[in-house]
C-alpha cells in the first residue's frame, strides 16, 4: 500500500489511442521512463476488456504494479445518441473488469481517463472536479456519461472498503497525433484538420459550422500525456484532476459540428486544482502544437483513422 | 420471443425477482387475495433458486420460467453499518444483478419490467418535496453511496433501453416501507422495523422502551400491502420510462414519535418509553436529576433569574 513494489510495470490500457500513444511517446523516446520501469501499451486486438477473462488473462500475463486505463467504448456524436444503451453497459464492463482485475492482482494504483463531457449540462462556470455528480449530464451521450463517472463512484468505494487511492485525470479536449480525424464525430480539433487538409488538397472553400463564437479549452495529447506521468508518480488523491490549458490561451472560436447538434456553447473548466500542485507547468503554446498535429495527419493520412 | 411492445403478450407470465422479501410477500398475498388475473402466472424467485450476481445463473431461470413481465426486487441489501464499510460490495453486486435482470429481460422479449429504487438514493443535498426529476441532481449521502448510485442507474439503464430500442421499462421509489416479512435487525437503522423489534423485546423483558433521536423527525411511511396493490397498478398501468414516487401524501407525513406511539399501541405495551437524542453511546443526565439540578439553581438565582 504505501507504493514500493520495487521497479513498476505500468499496464496502459487503450494503448494504441491518442492518449495512449502520447505517454508512449514521451516514456520512450523523451526520456521519461525510469531505471528498471516496464511500460505495456495494451490494444484491443490483445485484449477485449469487455471480457472479464479476457481482461484477468491479460493481468495475468502481464502482472503490473500500475495501470493507466485509457480503453473505452467511445463513438462520435450520432453513434452516442443512437446507442445510449451499449455506451453505458459496454463502459461499466471495461471499467469493472480493469478496476477488479487491478484490485484483485494488487495493482498499487491506476489512473483512470474522464472527460469534461460528463459533467452536468446545466452548472455554473467554472466547472471544477467537486461538480461531476451534480447533476445529470447532456442527454445526448448520457449512458457514455454515466459510465465514465462511476469510476469516480468505483474509486472512491475502492478506498473506502480497501484504502485503495484508484485514482483519474479529467481531461479537456485533447488533441494530437494518432487521433480520430472523423469528420462527423463532432471532435473539433481532428474534424477540422481533417476538413482543412481535403479543402487544401481539393482547392475547394474551408467550411466551418457553428457561431464561431463557442469557447473551448484544448490540451495537446503530449503535454495530457506529461501530466499522466505527474499524477502516475506523484497526484496522490483519489478525487480526480482536471487538466486543462490555461483559458487565455486556449480559447477558440470555432465550432465544427452541423446543423443539427451544435453542442454545448462553453464547457468551462477550472485548472486552479493543477495549478495549485504544478504552478510551473508549460503547456506547449498552441499554435506550436495544431501545426505539429496537421504536420503528423499529412504525414499519415493513408493511415489515420477518419 | 414473447411479446409485442404494445403489451399484448397473451396471460401474463410475471416474474417477481427477491420474491421472498418485504415487498415480494406483499405482492404475493395481494395477487393471491384477488389482485391477480385469469390465465396469469405468478413466480416468486428467490436467491436460493438463482444467484442474479451471475450472469449464467440469471440466464437460467429466464430460460426456465420464459417470463412476459418482470417485478425485479432483488437486491443486495444491508443495514447501515454495513452499507458504510462496504460501499464497494453494495455497489458491484448490485450493478451485476440489475445488469443481469435488466439485460436477460430485454434479450428474453419482456415487455415490461418495473424495478424498485428507494427514497435513500436522493441527493443528500436537495429542497424538499423531493421529486421524480431530481434523483441525479447531486450526490447521495456518504453513507450507502455506493448503493445508491447502484439504485439510481436502473434508471439510466431503463432510459437508455428506452432510448436505443423502445423499451418501457420503468420503477418505482418507495418512501419508508414496513410490513409482515421485513428484516426487523434493530442496527440496521430501518425505523419501523426497529422500532417493531425494540417493543417486543421491552414488553417481553419488561424493560423501558428506548427510542433513538429526537422523535420529531419527518417519515412518509408505506406499509407493504399498499405498495404491493400500488405495484401490480404500475405494471398494468403506468406507461412512463420516468420512475414513480409511491408514498402517501405530504399531509399524511408521521414524526418518529407517532410511529412510536401507534406501536406502543399496536403491542399493548404499558412500560416506560424513552426518547433520547442521536446516538446510543451518550449518557443522558437522569431526567430526575436534572430538575433537581436546575431547580436548586433557580432558588439560589432567583433575584437575577431572567422572568
Amino acid at each position: 500500500m504505501n507504493g514500493s513494489v520495487g521497479p513498476m510495470r505500468v499496464l496502459v490500457t487503450g494503448g494504441s489511442g491518442l492518449v495512449g500513444r502520447a505517454i508512449e511517446r514521451v516514456v520512450k523516446k523523451e526520456g521519461e521512463e525510469r531505471e528498471g520501469e516496464e511500460w505495456i501499451f495494451l490494444s484491443s486486438k490483445e485484449a477485449n476488456l469487455m471480457s472479464a477473462e479476457e481482461t484477468r488473462a491479460a493481468f495475468e500475463k502481464h502482472h503490473p504494479t500500475h495501470v493507466i486505463h485509457l480503453a473505452a467504448m467511445v463513438g462520435g456524436l450520432f453513434r452516442n445518441m443512437r446507442q445510449n444503451l451499449d455506451f453505458w453497459r459496454y463502459n461499466v464492463f471495461i471499467n469493472d473488469n480493469v478496476l477488479q482485475a487491478a484490485h484483485e492482482f494488487g495493482v498499487v494504483k491506476v489512473v483512470s481517463c474522464l472527460s469534461t463531457c460528463i459533467f452536468p449540462d446545466k452548472t455554473t462556470y467554472p466547472i471544477d472536479e467537486t461538480m461531476i455528480h451534480n447533476g445529470p449530464p447532456h442527454e445526448s451521450n448520457f449512458g457514455y456519461a454515466f459510465a465514465k463517472r462511476m469510476i469516480d463512484v468505483q474509486n472512491r468505494a475502492y478506498f473506502q472498503q480497501y484504502g485503495l487511492r484508484y485514482t483519474a485525470v479529467i481531461p479537456t479536449n485533447v488533441f494530437g497525433p494518432h487521433d480520430n480525424f472523423n469528420i462527423d464525430d463532432g471532435h473539433v480539433l481532428p474534424g477540422l484538420i481533417h476538413k482543412t487538409y481535403l479543402a487544401k488538397k481539393e482547392g475547394k472553400p474551408l467550411q466551418v459550422w457553428g457561431s464561431g463564437r463557442a469557447l473551448r479549452q484544448f490540451i495537446y495529447s503530449l503535454d495530457l500525456a506529461r501530466l499522466f506521468l505527474w499524477v502516475l508518480r506523484e497526484y496522490d488523491e483519489v478525487e480526480p484532476i482536471i487538466l486543462s490549458g490555461t483559458r487565455d490561451v486556449f480559447d477558440i472560436v470555432f465550432l465544427v459540428g452541423n446543423g443539427k447538434a451544435d453542442g454545448q456553447f462553453k464547457k468551462t473548466a477550472s485548472n486552479a486544482k493543477l495549478r495549485k500542485y504544478l504552478p510551473d507547468f508549460k503547456f506547449t503554446p498552441f499554435r506550436a502544437a495544431v501545426k505539429e498535429t496537421c504536420d503528423w495527419f499529412v504525414a499519415n493520412y493513408d493511415a489515420a483513422r477518419k | 420471443w414473447s411479446g409485442s411492445m404494445d403489451g399484448s403478450v397473451g396471460p401474463m407470465r410475471v416474474l417477481v425477482t427477491g420474491g421472498s422479501g418485504l415487498v415480494g410477500r406483499a405482492i404475493e398475498r395481494v395477487v393471491k387475495e384477488g389482485g391477480g388475473r385469469e390465465g396469469e402466472k405468478w413466480i416468486f424467485l428467490s436467491s436460493k433458486e438463482a444467484n442474479l450476481v451471475s450472469a449464467q445463473e440469471t440466464r437460467a431461470a429466464f430460460e426456465k420460467h420464459r417470463p412476459t413481465h418482470v417485478i425485479h426486487l432483488a437486491a443486495m441489501v444491508g443495514g447501515l453499518y454495513r452499507n458504510m464499510r462496504q460501499n464497494l460490495d453494495f455497489w458491484r453486486n448490485n450493478v451485476h444483478i440489475n445488469d443481469n435482470v435488466l439485460n436477460m429481460s430485454h434479450e428474453f422479449g419482456v415487455v415490461k419490467v418495473v424495478s424498485c429504487l428507494s427514497t435513500c438514493v436522493f441527493p443528500d443535498k436537495t429542497t424538499y418535496p423531493i421529486d421524480e426529476t431530481m434523483m441525479h441532481n447531486g450526490a447521495p449521502h456518504d453513507s450507502n453511496y455506493g448503493y445508491a448510485y447502484a439504485k439510481r442507474m436502473i434508471d439510466v439503464h431503463n432510459r437508455a433501453l428506452f432510448q436505443q430500442y423502445g423499451r418501457k421499462y420503468t420503477a418505482v421509489i418507495p418512501t419508508n416501507m414496513f410490513g409482515a416479512h421485513d428484516n426487523y435487525n434493530i442496527e440496521d437503522g430501518h425505523v419501523m422495523p426497529g422500532l417493531i423489534h425494540k417493543t417486543y423485546l421491552a414488553k417481553k423483558e419488561g424493560k423501558p422502551l428506548q427510542v433513538w433521536g429526537s422523535g420529531r423527525a419527518l417519515r412518509q411511511f408505506i406499509y407493504s400491502l399498499d405498495l404491493a396493490r400500488l405495484f401490480l397498478w404500475v405494471l398494468r398501468e403506468y406507461d412512463e420510462v420516468e420512475p414513480i414516487i409511491l408514498s402517501v401524501g405530504e399531509e399524511d407525513e408521521l414524526t418518529v414519535k407517532d410511529a412510536v406511539d401507534a406501536v406502543v399501541e399496536a403491542f399493548g405495551f404499558e412500560g416506560e418509553v424513552i426518547v433520547s437524542f442521536h446516538t446510543n453511546n451518550f449518557k443522558f443526565t437522569p431526567f430526575k436529576q436534572a430538575v433537581k439540578e436546575t431547580c436548586d439553581w433557580f432558588a439560589a438565582n432567583y433575584d437575577t433569574a431572567r422572568k
